[in-house]
This record gives structure tokens, C-alpha cells and sequence, in this order.
């Protein structure tokens, strides 16, 4: 099993799905911090302005969990062959820890003090944190997948 | 003392008989004339000069962003020794010391006007405080206004001051970066231009005197980092500029109890290049003027009113940041007539712009060894 297929392949899809939760995430979040001061935002204007952030805010997004990644997804990996039986967990973690060290990095080289909107509460960092989980568990399952199947 | 000598206007291509009547009929106007200028320095060595006020003796005041307050001596000296008494403030990043103004009676009160970040990183906000210049210390500091709530960050100041023909004056806020909206929430000051009298008391009249739960000091709501102000005494009309986000750096004509939109709505994006906002225009919400996109990060505007430059007489300046320039607003009849972009050539952030005494117009250029400039006819 080539390299590309057993590792590089669930990466890549891991850290595209955790971008395009997280950019998702970030929308409603912010969406919902506008109506709560009185903005009316029907469905169109929502599903609108959810694809230009998946548009505008995903690529530096990407870059973010894709730094994160590169560290946590091998970690969670050694781990979980140390630990079999929390190997859902481990990258469920590994994957909301990345992304959170990440803004934590970035928040402390960036000029303001929080560069990406959702992360300036505990719910909204909550959130980007999930999306980071759901990627690592997606690379869990393909890698998996991929094993079961050599 | 170097000096710098550049034409203000840049002429598009156009055909060579056209371009040349056009020519001849500029060099001909006395409006050319008027608008060929030199750049001289009157003093250097200034860490992140903000503000700066004249004083009746011909000496200038100016703000450093560390907190320090410097006198330059009417013939471009700068004083060794910062004025004694200015203020403990809060000092990283935009936060510390930023405008200084004096007071409209000053010459009879001895007064002026200080603006400063107080607190700490991880609780600050905006101050206001008064004293009077004594044998260059300042006495009776008087603190009259600390925005609140305390925030986080040290970002998103305002900080910049105007008096009105009533002698009230007007100190404009920002949102704190990460409080934006806040600035919609009428129960602080963040995101707010607020209006007090000179004793640091609020005005009987302001708009929201009357509202419950309301800052009593609110004069409009809605902004986001509000960095220039100016009163137009001829018009009775009062100016300021924002910096947007990413895009969106707005001009505003204020009006009392007005809520300019932000964060509801902005021609700017998120740095993350996320939508701030859906809307550009809501209901209920003011449009700027004019807005920039990209932006040009506006930091302090100016009405000229002086006399060396008769073709920019009532015209709007602000000076910029990411442009590094000066934006010059041309005024007809009390309206919008086009911008000219100037003093790009400097290739220097521009932190403030102003118009002396004797009608020249003064620059402070934003680093750690800025510079105090003086724009000069050429004649």
C-alpha cells in the first residue's frame, strides 16, 4: 500500500473537512452574534454568506488546521497503536487540540487580539475545536478503512 | 533642514494637442501656482508621534504613543526633556498616549486636553484627562472620562478630539477590536463618539440623556475605530473617518443620536477574509459619505481653512496609514467633489495631519524615528 493512499489521501480529506466545518461553524457563530443585535438573516442571506466564507474565509483557515495537523494527526496516531482501545478519543482530541494551540499561536503573533471572530468566546472556540475532531476522526476511519483493507 | 519639492497634480495620458492646452491653461491658473509644494522637516527623532496642538507662543506640543508629551521649539528644536506630570497610562501596541488638544479658551484657562489608554492588557479602555502647562510640567491634572467597560487587547482606541461651537467637546472611541458588537449596545462606550462638557460633565442635551440604560455620554453609536474628527465652523458640520476591517474605512457626517452600522453593516471583510456582515445597508443605519476599499487605514483628519494654500481652502485632509499618503477631499458648495491622493512620495506612514497657524500644513509620520514635516508653497 503506497504511502499516498494509506496516509497522504485521509490527510488532505481530513484537513478539507475540518476547514469547510470549522468555516461553517464560524458563519453561524457570527451570523447569530449579528441577530442577536437585531440583524434579520432568513435562510438565503444564511446559506449565502456561509458559502462566501467557505470561499473566503477557508483558505486561511486551511492553512491553520493544516499546521495543526501535521503535528497532532501523527501524534494521535502513535498514540492510539500505544492505546488500541482509545483510539477514537485520542483523535478526536488530538484533532480540538490542534486547533485550538493553532488559534492560541496565532492569536499571540497576529497584531489584534483574536483574529478569527468565533474564537473571542468559549462556545465559538468550542466549535472550532469540534471541527478539528471531526477531521482527525475522519482520518481515523480512513486510515483505518485502508488498514482493514491491506 | 532638507527640503523636498514635488508637483500635486498627476495628469492622466491624453492626447498630445489636448494635453497640451490643458497644460498651458494650468500653468497660467493661479490654482497651480498655489498647489506646487515643498516638504520640509522642522524636527525628527519622535517615537510614534500622534497628535500634536499649537501653542499662542509659536511652540508646538506633541504626543508620542509611549507616553510621552515633547515641546518643539517655534524654530523646529525639540526639547530634551518630555513635559513632567503627563499621566500614567496603559502603553503596547495602539494603546498609550494619543491626542492632545488645547482648549478653546486657552489662552485665558491655560487648559488642554489629553487622551490615553489606561489600564492594563487584560483590562483597558480609553481615557480623557485635562491640566494645565506650567514651565513645561503639566498641574491639576484632572481625569474627566474613562470608557468603559475595561476590555482585553490592546486595540481599538478612537482617541481623537473636537470641540463644538459650544464649547462641548467631542472625543471619538473604538470598538476594542474584539467587542464589536458592543458598539451597538447603547449601555457602554464602545464603538462610540461621546460628548462632554469641559469639566468632564455631561451636556444636559446629549442624545441619550433621556434614554434608560443608556451611556449618558453617547453622541452617536455604530463605529468601529474612529481615528479622525473635524468640525466644519463654516457649514456647522461634524466629519470623522473609521478604519474599516479589511476594506470599508468610512467617512461620516455625524449627527446626534446617528447609529453608523457597525458591525450590521460594512463595506469591509474580516482580516480572515470572513464576512463581517451580510449587509451593507440596513434600515435605521447611516451610510458613510464615501468608504475605501481597499483600505487606506485613515488616522486623523483636518478641515483647511488657512491661507497659503487658497485652492485647498475648505477641503478635507486625512491622513493615511496603508497608503501612506494624504487624502485630500475636495469641498464645493458643502459637497463631496473628488479626491486627490498626496505626498505618496514620502513612502511613510502618515499619523496625523494638520494646518498651522500661518496656514502650512504639518505631518507627523508614524514609526520610531518619526518626523515632524511642514508642507510649504513653492513660492
Amino acid at each position: 500500500m503506497p504511502f499516498s493512499s494509506r496516509f497522504l489521501m485521509p490527510f488532505l480529506l481530513a484537513v478539507l473537512l475540518a476547514t469547510a466545518v470549522g468555516s461553517i461553524i464560524q458563519t453561524q457563530y457570527n451570523l447569530a452574534a449579528l441577530q442577536a443585535i437585531g440583524a434579520p438573516i432568513p435562510l438565503a442571506v444564511r446559506l449565502r454568506t456561509t458559502g462566501l466564507d467557505l470561499l473566503g474565509f477557508s483558505p486561511l483557515f486551511g492553512l491553520l488546521v493544516l499546521a495543526g495537523f501535521v503535528f497532532a494527526i501523527p501524534a494521535a496516531v502513535w498514540s492510539s497503536r500505544a492505546l488500541p482501545a482509545l483510539r477514537w478519543p485520542l483523535f478526536a482530541l488530538a484533532g480540538a487540540l490542534a486547533v485550538l494551540l493553532t488559534l492560541f499561536l496565532v492569536n499571540a503573533l497576529a497584531p489584534m487580539p483574536t483574529l478569527i471572530g468565533a474564537n473571542r468566546t468559549v462556545a465559538g472556540t468550542l466549535g472550532l475545536m469540534a471541527s478539528g475532531s471531526v477531521g482527525a476522526l475522519l482520518f481515523a476511519a480512513l486510515s483505518r478503512t485502508v488498514r482493514v483493507r491491506s | 533642514m532638507p527640503v523636498f519639492s514635488f508637483p500635486a497634480l498627476k495628469v492622466e495620458p491624453v492626447p498630445n494637442l489636448v494635453r497640451s492646452l490643458l497644460v498651458a491653461c494650468l500653468l497660467a491658473s493661479p490654482m497651480a501656482q498655489a498647489m506646487d509644494y515643498r516638504i520640509e522637516t522642522v524636527t525628527e527623532g519622535l517615537e510614534y508621534p500622534w497628535a500634536m496642538a499649537f501653542l499662542p507662543d509659536g511652540r508646538m506640543l506633541v504626543t508620542e504613543r509611549p507616553g510621552r508629551l515633547r515641546i518643539v521649539e517655534a524654530d523646529g528644536r525639540l526639547n530634551a526633556e518630555p513635559v513632567g506630570g503627563v499621566p500614567e497610562g496603559f502603553h503596547a501596541a495602539q494603546a498609550g498616549l494619543m491626542d492632545v488638544v488645547l482648549d478653546p479658551d486657552f489662552e485665558r484657562n491655560g487648559w488642554l486636553y489629553l487622551s490615553y489608554a489606561y489600564g492594563t492588557l487584560n483590562a483597558n479602555n480609553t481615557r480623557l484627562a485635562r491640566a494645565r502647562l506650567v514651565d513645561g510640567h503639566l498641574q491639576t491634572v484632572q481625569v474627566l472620562f474613562s470608557a468603559q467597560p475595561a476590555k482585553a487587547g490592546a486595540a481599538h482606541y478612537g482617541g481623537r478630539m473636537a470641540f463644538l461651537p459650544d464649547g462641548t467637546l467631542v472625543l471619538t472611541l473604538g470598538d476594542g477590536f474584539d467587542g464589536r458588537e458592543q458598539a451597538q449596545d447603547p449601555s457602554n462606550h464602545l464603538g462610540k463618539l461621546i460628548r462632554l462638557n469641559r469639566d468632564g460633565s455631561i451636556p444636559a442635551d446629549n442624545p441619550l440623556v433621556a434614554t434608560p440604560g443608556a451611556a449618558a455620554e453617547i453622541y452617536s453609536l455604530g463605529h468601529r475605530n474612529v481615528q479622525g474628527i473635524a468640525y466644519d465652523h463654516v457649514h456647522g458640520r461634524l466629519y470623522s473617518h473609521e478604519h474599516g476591517p479589511r476594506g470599508g474605512d468610512e467617512l461620516n457626517l455625524i449627527e446626534p443620536g446617528n447609529n453608523y452600522g457597525w458591525p450590521l453593516i460594512s463595506h469591509g471583510l474580516d482580516y480572515t477574509g470572513a464576512r463581517v456582515t451580510p449587509y451593507t445597508e440596513l434600515p435605521g443605519l447611516e451610510q458613510p459619505l464615501l468608504h475605501w476599499t481597499p483600505s487606506v487605514a485613515p488616522s486623523s483628519l483636518m478641515r483647511y481653512s488657512g491661507e497659503l494654500f487658497p485652492a485647498w481652502h475648505g477641503d478635507l485632509f486625512v491622513s493615511t496609514l496603508a497608503e501612506k499618503s494624504v487624502r485630500r477631499i475636495r469641498m464645493q458648495d458643502d459637497k463631496l467633489a473628488g479626491e486627490m491622493v498626496l505626498f505618496e512620495e514620502l513612502d511613510e506612514r502618515i499619523r496625523a495631519v494638520y494646518a498651522g497657524p500661518e496656514g502650512a500644513l504639518y505631518l507627523l509620520t508614524d514609526n520610531a524615528q518619526g518626523r515632524l514635516l511642514r508642507v510649504l508653497p513653492t513660492e
